[in-house]
């Protein structure tokens, strides 16, 4: 098979998963290597459908022995298969990354054989990469559920990032669409990368640090799928950067692939608004210092696809607004919606030097369109209505623009 | 007053040291001999004298901040006509706030060298992802862009210690710069238009022009997102869209 067929196979089989990321770590080259790694990352192009592309994003081989109901390489499809020799994939990557195309390489596979099996012919290509072709730059495991630890382990010392995906946020999706996984062997390893990364940061107090997985791990949830609520999904998410640290998890709106009694019609378009709502909320954990349970509750299970979690929030606790820009803390700042991490710094340093008013954050191109109603500047409101008239709802639903509904907002890590 | 500069940085802040001297503000301070006369204002042409404008440099160092010569050294970089006026305009404001004048982005002055500032670095970032190389049948990797900033000299550092061990030459097609590395160290020329017409290697441009439409997902397709991200004038190139 010719390697354009290949490269065509094994990227169309790997295109569901959104991470693309290669923040997090940073390497200098050395002598006679080929490349860094950048520590905020760095995209290099964007495709057809907005997402950005920083790594070579392939599957080793996507001949598998599952028959996951919802993925497009279940052993049942009818579809063609290839895998990569390892000289093939290093040459790709190496050359791909000399004409910067490429940030480095996101590898993940389909399961051949067994789980150590592949997870050993992964091994052998990154050995590849890392010491024959001396490639400094990132790269990004996928670990194989069920595979041994001690594989994760010797893959997650020659990776920059590692992934175990979770797919289907709950137990009971996992049974009825992915019956030959184990839950367990998901969450097992995840806990494993925990303690290794642990341990390798405090090996650095003493000796020379071994690095294991230096930009962290995350992990990957089909939204929609399965009928599970955002709730469950974002208190699911909560877990895993509490109790796991994960540096990220992504979102994957259900892109209908297969026909199957258990999953929505192969007409479905991907709930892809829903995907962005749950972004949002997933960055007001992150960085706005929120709770899951300040979003959602049992009696408000889902956001409202109008709103944005931020303004859906606000709109339910008005009692804490509006809030004096010249004085508010940077905690409570960051929840008047419209206003992000990066304007509220803005306005901490700026209103050192004197009061702010409404005119000033016009000119420091603060986006007043939310802001304005949450907010007074030396006590004045510029809202121009009443905050608790009800019209609130009107004013700030439904203006999602297309250009927001992105999968992946790609600055970040 | 216009102050009329030969458009370097060193001219410019030349020109900040004239304009304190002469304790006058000036209307404009241009880039370079082409500007737009104006009936009412005198003209003073401004030699780049380094001694003069060192010492402005270091006044700035000293008695604002590193970090504003940096911010102002960056706006500079944009070639915004008004740029010169607006880097004299903060210096006076720092020379009165110290530091501080950092914080100050209420001001319309120090608003202005930000934005610029800021519209400099993102492209830096952007080319640091979207710069293309092409292999030449000599062997040279080679670059073509139109930046809208005078961002070579910014990128180069990054791709020097990246492709550390490559032959490489990236080109300002715009402003005619050359930054050609050979494998140690960078030197910056110009005028070296034979090398645009070269032959270069097909086989990966063809493998990675698959990759990238392979990629993207059909159903989730959205151009003006990827065009917010990656605006139109800059696809001329960038190999994935020569189809």
């Amino acid at each position: 098979m010719k390697l354009l067929d290949k490269l065509q196979i094994l990227a169309d089989s790997a295109k569901y998963d959104v991470s693309c990321s290669s923040s997090g770590s940073s390497r200098s080259n050395r002598p006679g290597g080929v490349g860094n790694a950048s520590l905020p990352g760095i995209c290099h192009s964007w495709a057809d459908d907005g997402r950005c592309i920083s790594l070579l994003k392939v599957l080793f081989t996507n001949v598998c022995i599952y028959d996951c109901k919802y993925c497009v390489n279940r052993s049942s499809n009818d579809i063609r298969r290839a895998s990569f020799t390892p000289d093939e994939l290093c040459e790709l990557i190496i050359q791909f990354y000399r004409r910067n195309y490429i940030e480095g390489l996101f590898l993940s596979s389909a399961v051949i054989r067994n789980p150590d099996y592949t997870m050993e012919l992964m091994i052998k290509a990154l050995r590849k990469l890392r010491h024959e072709y001396r490639f400094n730059s990132y790269i990004h495991i996928k670990s194989i559920p069920g595979a041994d630890m001690r594989l994760v382990h010797e893959a997650g010392l020659l990776a920059d990032r590692m992934s175990i995906n979770i797919e289907l946020p709950s137990v009971s999706g996992l049974k009825l669409l992915a019956p030959q996984k184990d839950p367990g062997s998901i969450l097992e390893p995840m806990g494993y990368v925990r303690e290794r990364i642990m341990e390798s940061r405090e090996l650095v107090l003493y000796k020379k640090p071994q690095s294991f997985v230096p930009a962290g791990q995350s992990t990957q949830l089909i939204i929609g799928a399965t009928p599970d609520s955002d709730l469950k999904i974002l208190t699911l998410t909560e877990r895993l950067y509490r109790n796991y640290q994960l540096k990220r998890v992504y979102y994957s709106a259900y892109v209908p692939v297969n026909s199957d009694e258990n999953l929505p019609s192969i007409y479905t378009s991907p709930p892809l608004l829903r995907e962005h709502r749950i972004y949002q909320a997933d960055w007001l954990l992150r960085f706005y210092g929120f709770r899951a349970g300040e979003l959602l509750d049992e009696n408000h299970p889902n956001f409202d696809i109008h709103l944005d979690p931020k303004c859906d929030w606000a709109l339910r606790h008005l009692d804490q607004f509006p809030v004096e820009i010249n004085k508010a803390p940077l905690e409570m700042l960051l929840r008047v919606p419209g206003i992000g991490y990066r304007m509220a710094a803005k306005i901490i340093r700026a209103r050192r030097i004197g009061p702010l008013g409404f005119e000033d954050l016009k000119r420091m191109r603060v986006v007043l369109k939310r802001a304005r109603y949450f907010i007074t500047c030396s006590g004045r409101y510029y809202g121009g209505i009443d905050p608790d008239s009800g019209l609130l709802y009107q004013l700030l639903s439904n203006k999602a623009d297309n250009k927001v509904m992105a999968g992946q907002i790609s600055m970040f890590g | 007053m216009i102050y009329v500069t030969d458009g370097s940085f060193e001219g410019i802040l030349a020109a900040v040291f004239e304009a304190f001297r002469n304790r006058e503000d000036p209307e404009e301070i241009t880039l370079g001999g082409d500007f737009q006369l104006s009936i009412a204002a005198g003209i003073r042409e401004i030699p780049t004298d380094t001694g003069k404008s060192d010492r402005v440099w270091r006044g700035v160092q000293n008695r604002i901040s590193e970090k504003s010569l940096e911010d102002l050294y960056l706006a500079y970089l944009s070639e915004h006509p008004r740029v010169g006026l607006y880097i004299y305009r903060y210096i006076k404001l720092g020379l009165k706030l110290g530091h501080k004048v950092e914080e100050y982005l209420q001001h319309p002055d120090v608003q202005a060298i930000y934005d610029l500032s800021r519209r400099v670095s993102k492209e830096v970032h952007l080319f640091l992802g979207i710069l293309r190389f092409k292999k030449l049948k000599n062997g040279v990797f080679y670059a073509c862009y139109e930046p809208d900033n005078n961002i070579t000299q910014l990128i180069t550092e990054h791709f020097a210690s990246r492709l550390s061990d490559q032959a490489w030459i990236i080109h300002d097609r715009k402003r005619d710069v050359f930054a050609l590395h050979n494998g140690e160290e960078v030197v910056f020329t110009t005028g070296l238009s034979g090398i645009v017409h070269e032959d270069c290697e097909e086989e990966y441009e063809e493998l990675w022009r698959r990759y990238f439409t392979t990629i993207a997902i059909e159903s989730r397709k959205n151009l003006k997102l990827q065009r917010s991200f990656m605006p139109r004038r800059y696809w001329k190139h960038l190999t994935e869209k020569q189809l």
